[in-house]
């Protein structure tokens, strides 16, 4: 019987050391705090310790001679006259990047929101068979590789691509707008964001009480009011959310302007994967911008969250 | 790595049919001999310390070809373990940050950059002896870019030009000029949205230079691209290709960088007129059957690469990743190389071993010819800057 009393102290050892604030802080916290901090806050630190560094340009290590160099040229010497419809502006080459990645950006978002919003009310609104067979269904092409999808674009874009031989066939095409460019990036942005934009919404939704709704027909008011007066506003946190899901990463996107802007779109990503890696190599400046768009970034949803409680992120 | 690998599949395979008739084995037994396989196994991957040396290589996707590499250990006394890059600047960082390659092969305009980093030594010439069969032209362009108190840091491989081609089907018969990719009434056919280019300032910029250079005073731009062991450009003449390309960018159908993807967009239709690499081309005709490709070189001048060996100062092997080397320009590997990548050897007795059609696609070319062609060089270190942001600028 001595097996089982080893058990005994060895659990009452366990739960005496568990019931330990500090330990039990170690055991729940401690291993995400770790990957945090290993894969996340130091080479954020680094990067941070780069980017006001500078790199030899005969050795290429970096020299750790501190200089704001680096930030001080993502804004200044741009000669380039670009336009954007009939406004003509002078940019570097960093400043355009991050105002395209912006404009992007948002644009996937909000396309996101207008597909999404409607069918995340249904599938609210459905009993639970119905639903999970219509969510079967609306996820089952994002169980593909986010690749291949962007590639399947690829083959719809393009002066020979599927849309322009349909317009073509028909005798329309082809249209310019249809080749690779900032509309393919726009359409494989949404249609890579567009389930994480759904199932924020949906959960928002989901915990919406819609005997309010109701109560508010009941009383007279329209479809328009209800949606402007009711839903929009008790599932603003869940909008909120699911424009941040598809917007930070919108941002930052690499492979889909990669594949749809045939090398002719510039974001932000592109940009700093040719400073990284590419032929005009330094590490400082690809740090430097990088950090540029981080903070850019942190503002902004820093400005979202004074509006938004972040524990309505998702939900209602 | 693979041959460890084999060797355990090899065990794993012999204990599993002794496990299908093991009626009369004890387990004890079995257990035995297993270990004593799997040891001897280990003793066997182990072992390859003592045997031939392995020199790591990191180069292209072609030299990890099955029959190249084949081909270089029938040859050498060693085993040969190639990582794939896709780019001359993976290939500096990858040497630069560990000491993991004996061998790299990069292009030649980056060759330089490995030198002036103290990352390369000089060829050995006795373990090289295919060194003096290559072109009198490479052996001076290796002169000029990476020779320094009388040694040479590299060694020549496979080389080939860029000009461009067109669809003959649309676009009619020319004098060929840079003057198409520039210039919309060039021939009488619509090329808006029709023209690919490059998608790397390295190849891109030049044709800029060569276009520049033939117009009127424009003859500093090709001495900024042939006189020097780097592009000595000015800091105008930058601004002004950077103004060039940023004009012609709206009627680009885009930038194309790998060579794979030329050639599927070029037999979609996506597009008439394309910057290229002649091999891509030869590629196009020779596996899709493509006669409609017609592959020229402008009239203002062709800029060629050279791919070159490199051998680390830090490799443990140094002799034995020269004879590697030199095998890369032996006729018989060198026949391999040519073949996987549609580029011809810097050997020319390389031809030797290919039969008529290959000959004639990637074989022996005209030393007159060679002389033509500008080799591709690195931006001076005094431009660097104002370059990559020039090149930033047109693609942004």
């Amino acid at each position: 019987m001595a097996a089982p009393d080893r058990d005994e102290t060895l659990r009452a050892t366990l739960v005496r050391g568990l019931s330990r604030r500090r330990t039990s802080l170690g055991v729940t916290v401690g291993p995400s705090a770790i990957w945090i901090v290993l894969l996340l806050v130091a080479p954020l630190a680094f990067m941070t310790a780069v980017s006001f560094a500078s790199i030899d340009s005969v050795t290429f290590d970096i020299v750790w001679e501190p200089t704001v160099n680096n930030y001080y040229n993502l804004v200044a010497g741009g000669t380039s006259e670009y336009s954007l419809g009939p406004l003509v502006y002078k940019a570097t080459a960093f400043e355009k990047a991050v105002l395209l990645s912006y404009a992007i950006a948002t644009v996937a978002t909000v396309l996101c929101l207008v597909f999404a919003f409607p069918l995340a009310y249904v599938l609210a609104r459905l009993d639970d068979r119905m639903f999970k067979i219509v969510i079967y269904l609306v996820l089952l092409p994002f169980f593909t590789m986010y690749l291949v999808r962007a590639y399947s674009w690829r083959l719809m874009f393009g002066q020979s691509g599927v849309l322009n031989q349909v317009l073509g066939a028909v005798g329309v095409g082809p249209v310019g707008a249809f080749e690779f460019g900032i509309l393919a990036i726009i359409v494989g942005l949404t249609h890579a964001y567009f389930p994480y934009m759904l199932i924020t919404l949906y959960a928002s939704l989901d915990g919406l009480d819609f005997s309010l709704i109701e109560a508010a027909r009941d009383l007279g008011a329209s479809r328009v009011d209800i949606v402007k007066d009711h839903i929009i506003p008790l599932t603003l946190p869940g909008i909120v959310g699911g424009c941040l899901f598809v917007f930070v990463p919108s941002v930052g996107a690499f492979i889909t302007p990669q594949i749809l802007g045939q090398g002719k779109v510039q974001m932000i990503g592109i940009l700093i994967e040719q400073r990284a890696i590419g032929e005009a190599t330094n590490a400082a400046t690809a740090s430097a911008a990088s950090m540029a768009v981080v903070v850019s970034i942190v503002v902004a949803m820093f400005l979202v969250f004074r509006y938004v409680n972040l524990d309505e992120l998702g939900g209602v | 790595m693979s041959h460890c690998d084999e060797a355990t599949n090899d065990i794993e395979v012999s204990t599993n049919s002794k496990r299908s008739g093991t009626d009369g084995v004890s387990r004890r037994a079995y257990l035995a001999s297993a270990g004593a396989a799997t040891m001897f196994a280990s003793a066997g991957c182990a072992g390859g310390g003592g045997g031939a040396p392995t020199i790591n290589v990191i180069t292209w996707n072609d030299f990890a070809q099955d029959p190249v590499v084949e081909s270089v250990e029938e040859n050498v006394d060693a085993t040969v373990e190639i990582t794939s890059s896709t780019s001359s600047t993976e290939m500096f960082q990858q040497m630069n940050q560990s000491g993991d390659f004996d061998v790299a092969v990069p292009n030649n305009n980056l060759v330089p950059r490995f030198l002036n980093a103290d990352l390369i030594e000089p060829v050995n010439t006795d373990a090289v002896d295919n060194y003096g069969s290559i072109y009198q032209k490479f052996r001076d362009f290796v002169g000029q870019q990476f020779t320094q108190d009388g040694n040479a840091y590299g060694v020549p491989i496979r080389w080939g030009w860029y000009g461009y081609a067109y669809d003959t089907r649309e676009v009619p018969d020319h004098e060929p000029s840079y003057n198409i990719m520039f210039e919309d009434d060039y021939v009488d056919t619509d090329l808006d949205g029709q023209v690919i280019m490059y998608d790397e300032a390295a190849k891109t910029m030049p044709v800029a230079a060569l276009y520049l250079a033939a117009s009127e005073g424009g003859s500093s731009y090709k001495e900024a691209l042939t006189e020097n062991d780097r592009m000595t450009f000015t800091e105008d003449q930058i601004q002004n290709m950077r103004d060039l390309l940023i004009d012609q960018k709206p009627s680009l159908e885009g930038y194309i960088s790998s060579d794979t993807t030329f050639i599927q967009q070029f037999q979609q239709g996506n597009f008439l007129v394309g910057h290229s690499g002649r091999n891509e081309i030869v590629r196009l005709q020779e596996n899709q059957d493509a006669d409609w490709v017609e592959f020229v070189v402008p009239r203002e001048g062709a800029m060629a690469w050279y791919e070159t060996a490199v051998v680390s100062q830090a490799s443990d092997n140094p002799e034995m990743a020269w004879e590697v080397v030199n095998e890369y320009i032996s006729p018989a590997t060198g026949a391999e190389l040519a073949r996987q990548g549609k580029s011809p050897s810097c050997n020319p007795n390389v031809a030797d071993e290919l039969d008529e059609t290959e000959a004639e696609l990637y074989g022996r070319i005209d030393p007159e010819r060679i002389e033509q062609f500008i080799p591709f060089k690195d931006i001076d270190s005094d431009v660097q800057e104002p370059y990559n942001a020039a090149w930033e600028e047109v693609k942004a």
